[in-house]
């Protein structure tokens, strides 16, 4: 599998948080989980990854391109797109919030229309297109967010602990977006708490520990290196 | 009491007659400040939300001056502007002192620090997850600010609100610039200043009335958006 995203040499520092990772190569389609304790730096390496945030020392390849200038790290952002954890809905109708980057994209209406009840109904929430984001429950928010992601087909997926307090019985539902979005050449990566959710997406874990790789679970060598589960069915 | 009775009853007949001469008045008084907060929300509202957002150095020192310059008094700007629009003032050449534009100018200049500080106040409040969401979906930095200012919309619409009730409810710009010429630039406020002097209290009345209508009408909608 071709890499889609590498980091190379990489440091951010705020305040008295430190993130270094030395290298990592994130592989086109794959799912990979981001674990480790709160204030171990998975967001921040996400919103890095998302192109919010710029890295103080280091770099991120995009498919093997340096990414420099604003121009460039907007134009790429039409191709990697984040949930946050705690996502935000835009005061408008649901289907105004997943139209919101077609439009960005010049994505035709027709299209758009198909585009977002299909996502919708991949969601579980199909029929909510005339809805008003402000009066969704928690649980449908992330799913609309998720959706509004997907809609968009992008090369990198990341998300912040998407099924941190989702209801248990959506949970499956939304699992299953993400490995059919993996299968479909997306690159998935997922910061989480869940401990057996590598497991059930079957992605390789990521390790952090106070801004740094640390040692899986039981290993003895410090790496932020892949271990792969395996998918459960 | 019987005076003011009898002055209120010709007032109410004045405005219910459609008298042309209060009309005209409201009108111009309408026309110049509808202008005025059009122009100023123009200025104010990108100022606001740049002030907003930005970080940089002496933010404090702008701040603090914006809220000064929203309780300057009318006839300092009046006098200001008389003194660059006059004949031989720097914009003189323009012709404006004395002209519905004179005091579409000053009426801005009392309107764009108040637009502009409840604009920030929107946009310093509003949710930081809308410009990152934005961004996420693929907005450039512009588009996102747009987007910012949407959801902000209520806020932005409640500062031009108030930067309306300002210019509508001035006297000193509009009697020192302006000149209270009638049919041209009398406004509600001017009219009513000269009206009484003159001792027609009932058609200063009539004014009156239409200038409370229309700042309790203002006062409302505030009312409304902040309910939001």
């Amino acid at each position: 599998m071709e890499p889609i995203l590498s980091i190379h040499n990489l440091e951010y520092r705020r305040g008295d948080f430190t993130l270094t990772v030395e290298n990592q190569t994130f592989l086109k389609g794959r799912i990979y989980c981001l674990t480790g304790p709160n204030g171990a730096g998975k967001s921040t390496l996400l919103h890095l990854l998302a192109l919010l945030l710029e890295p103080d020392r280091g770099e991120i390849l995009f498919e093997g391109t340096l990414l420099k200038g604003a121009a460039e790290r907007q134009r790429l952002r039409q191709r990697i797109t984040l949930v946050e954890q705690a996502p935000f809905l835009f005061d408008t109708t649901v289907y105004d919030n997943l139209a919101f980057g077609l439009r960005l994209r010049d994505v035709g209406s027709d299209l758009q229309r198909r585009r977002i009840a299909k996502a919708l109904q991949t969601v579980g929430l199909d029929g909510f297109e005339s809805r008003r984001a402000r009066a969704l429950s928690g649980g449908e928010i992330r799913r609309v967010a998720l959706a509004r992601a997907m809609v968009l087909r992008p090369v990198v997926l990341l998300l912040d602990e998407p099924t941190d307090g989702l209801d248990r019985r959506i949970l499956p539902l939304f699992e299953r977006c993400l490995t059919a979005l993996s299968d479909e050449g997306v690159t998935v990566i997922v910061a989480t708490h869940d401990a057996d959710q590598p497991g059930r997406l079957g992605g390789d874990i990521l390790r952090l520990d106070g801004g740094r790789p640390a040692s899986p679970a039981g290993a003895s060598a410090p790496a932020l290196s892949n271990e792969p589960t395996e998918k459960s069915s | 009491m019987g005076f003011l009775f009898e002055s209120f009853q010709h007032a109410i007949s004045l405005i219910l007659s459609f008298d042309r001469e209060v009309f005209n008045t409201v009108w111009t008084s309408l026309y110049t400040s509808t202008v005025a907060i059009l122009l100023a929300a123009a200025v104010g509202v990108p100022f606001g939300t740049f002030l907003g957002l930005g970080r940089f150095a002496g933010r404090r020192a702008v701040l603090t001056l914006l809220n000064t310059l929203m309780a300057l008094p009318t006839v300092v700007v009046g006098l200001v502007l008389f003194g660059l629009f006059s004949r031989q003032g720097p914009l003189g050449s323009w012709g404006f002192l004395f002209t519905p534009w004179a005091m579409i100018a000053g009426q801005m200049v009392l309107a764009t620090p108040i637009v502009a500080n409840y604009t920030v106040a929107a946009v310093a409040g509003a949710d930081p997850r809308i410009m990152t969401t934005a961004l996420t979906l693929g907005a450039s930095r512009l588009r996102a600010m747009r987007q910012l200012l949407l959801e902000t919309r209520f806020g932005i619409i409640a500062a031009i609100v108030a930067g309306f009730g300002r210019v509508i409810a001035e006297v000193g710009v509009a009697m020192m610039l302006g000149g209270n010429i009638r049919g041209y630039t009398r406004t509600m406020t001017t009219a009513i200043a000269l009206e009484t002097s003159k001792g027609e209290f009932a058609f200063g009345l009539a004014l009156g009335i239409v200038l409370l209508t229309v700042a309790l009408v203002v006062n409302l909608f505030l009312n409304l958006l902040q309910q939001r």
